[in-house]
């Protein structure tokens, strides 16, 4: 009976993240790895569904975040392993998630920025969150997710400025995708 | 406002950074996925994350039990520590110095944690839950070890502030000998836990295994 209450409970809850979790995903990385990660990630929350708080989808973000280090961490063993065994090898090539986005710019300046920075950014921009949330995904202090959100947007506007300097004025401004 | 780039507006920043959005353009997940997905979800046992199974050892990782017995071997009956804190424990929990908050400054975030100083106790066996319970845990890589303080560029943070450099006493020789604190050594990747500033023994913290790896996946949601 318990049973049933909680799948229900949990079914209408996970129906709430699984779109923004595997937006989440595509954002950084392949497909693939993507659809496994999320699996990964529902299980994550299925078996700590006690412990998901009223607020779940940071929470959630965070979850996905972990289980996505993981897997690249594995997949980075496994490459390391293969590249042992076999001389040939395996394609070492990932594919950019921010390929072919529109705004170059933008993108060459996320990768200018130290990783912890870029993800910042991210989180605030593409899962339109607040420094409180953030805190929550990166499990840090909402104080200390506010100070380096505002430091990463200014290194983000200074690289902007440096890559526009660069190329800006080749590009027509209407050509921006919507 | 006068300049010719506007990006100190958050919103333009942002609506910027959005149009950059990889995902923008996807459309939404297959119902009949998603259904598919959360039922294979549901099917998993949700028996072996009980939060209030401290003394049970049910479910244990194998390798738990080798990393547990490699620490009863280490301390050997002479120095037992625990895991929980000392008594006189009145220092803050470590957080990341980095300036005085609005400054812009490019200064590095820095934690400096400690190997344990003698206190009485005992060494349990490295579990999750445990380990779940520190409030920094993280990745990193020793760059150089000079002065008895060990500098550790962090590659993944499991808990606590990211840090550009964690920072932390060298632990003495018998130290490291009798309650298992880490040998570190230049170049070499550990995993290391902490609370209250001070660096987890008895196996809970030490070079980056496979088996410590997945210790550190079942504590932070891996």
């Amino acid at each position: 009976m318990d049973d049933e209450v909680r799948r229900a409970e949990f079914e209408e809850l996970a129906r709430g993240l699984v779109e923004p979790l595997r937006r989440f995903l595509l954002r950084r990385t392949d497909p693939a790895t993507a659809d496994d990660v999320l699996a990964d990630t529902l299980l994550v929350c299925w078996r700590r569904a006690d412990q998901i708080p009223a607020e779940a989808l940071p929470w959630a973000y965070g979850v996905a975040r972990n289980c996505l280090a993981n897997a690249e961490r594995g997949e980075r063993r496994q490459r390391r392993l293969a590249a042992k065994v076999a001389s040939a090898g395996v394609p070492d090539v990932v594919p950019d998630p921010a390929e072919g986005s529109g705004d170059e710019a933008v993108t060459a300046a996320l990768a200018a920025l130290r990783p912890p920075d870029a993800e910042l950014l991210r989180l605030w921009a593409w899962e339109q969150l607040g420094p409180g949330e953030i805190a929550t995904v990166l499990g840090i202090t909402p104080n200390a997710a506010s100070i380096r959100l505002h430091r990463a947007r200014q290194k983000l506007a200074d690289e902007l400025r440096k890559v526009d300097g660069r190329v800006g004025h080749e590009e027509s401004r209407e050509g921006r995708r919507p | 406002m006068t300049d010719t780039h506007d990006f100190d507006r958050d919103d333009e920043l942002r609506a910027r950074l959005r149009a950059a959005d990889p995902a923008a353009s996807l459309g939404p997940a297959d119902p009949e996925r998603v259904a598919r997905l959360l039922e294979d979800t549901m099917s998993h046992d949700t028996e072996t994350q009980v939060p209030e199974r401290r003394t049970g050892t049910r479910g244990r990782n194998p390798l738990t039990w080798l990393v547990a017995a490699a620490a009863v071997l280490v301390i050997g009956g002479v120095g037992v520590f625990t895991l929980t804190g000392s008594p006189d424990d009145d220092s803050a929990p470590p957080v990341a110095e980095n300036g005085t908050g609005s400054s812009d400054g490019p200064e590095p975030v820095v934690i400096s944690l400690r190997a344990p100083t003698g206190a009485s106790g005992r060494c349990m066996v490295p579990n999750a839950e445990v380990l779940a319970q520190q409030q920094v845990a993280f990745a990193g890589t020793v760059d150089e070890i000079s002065d008895g303080t060990v500098v550790l560029t962090p590659t993944t943070t499991y808990a606590g502030d990211e840090a550009d450099r964690v920072e932390v006493v060298q632990p003495s020789e018998e130290m490291t000998q009798l309650i298992g604190a880490v040998d570190f050594q230049v170049g070499e990747t550990y995993l290391v836990s902490a609370t209250d500033g001070q660096v987890t023994v008895c196996g809970f913290s030490g070079p980056a295994t496979p088996e410590l790896e997945q210790l550190y996946t079942d504590a932070f949601g891996g």
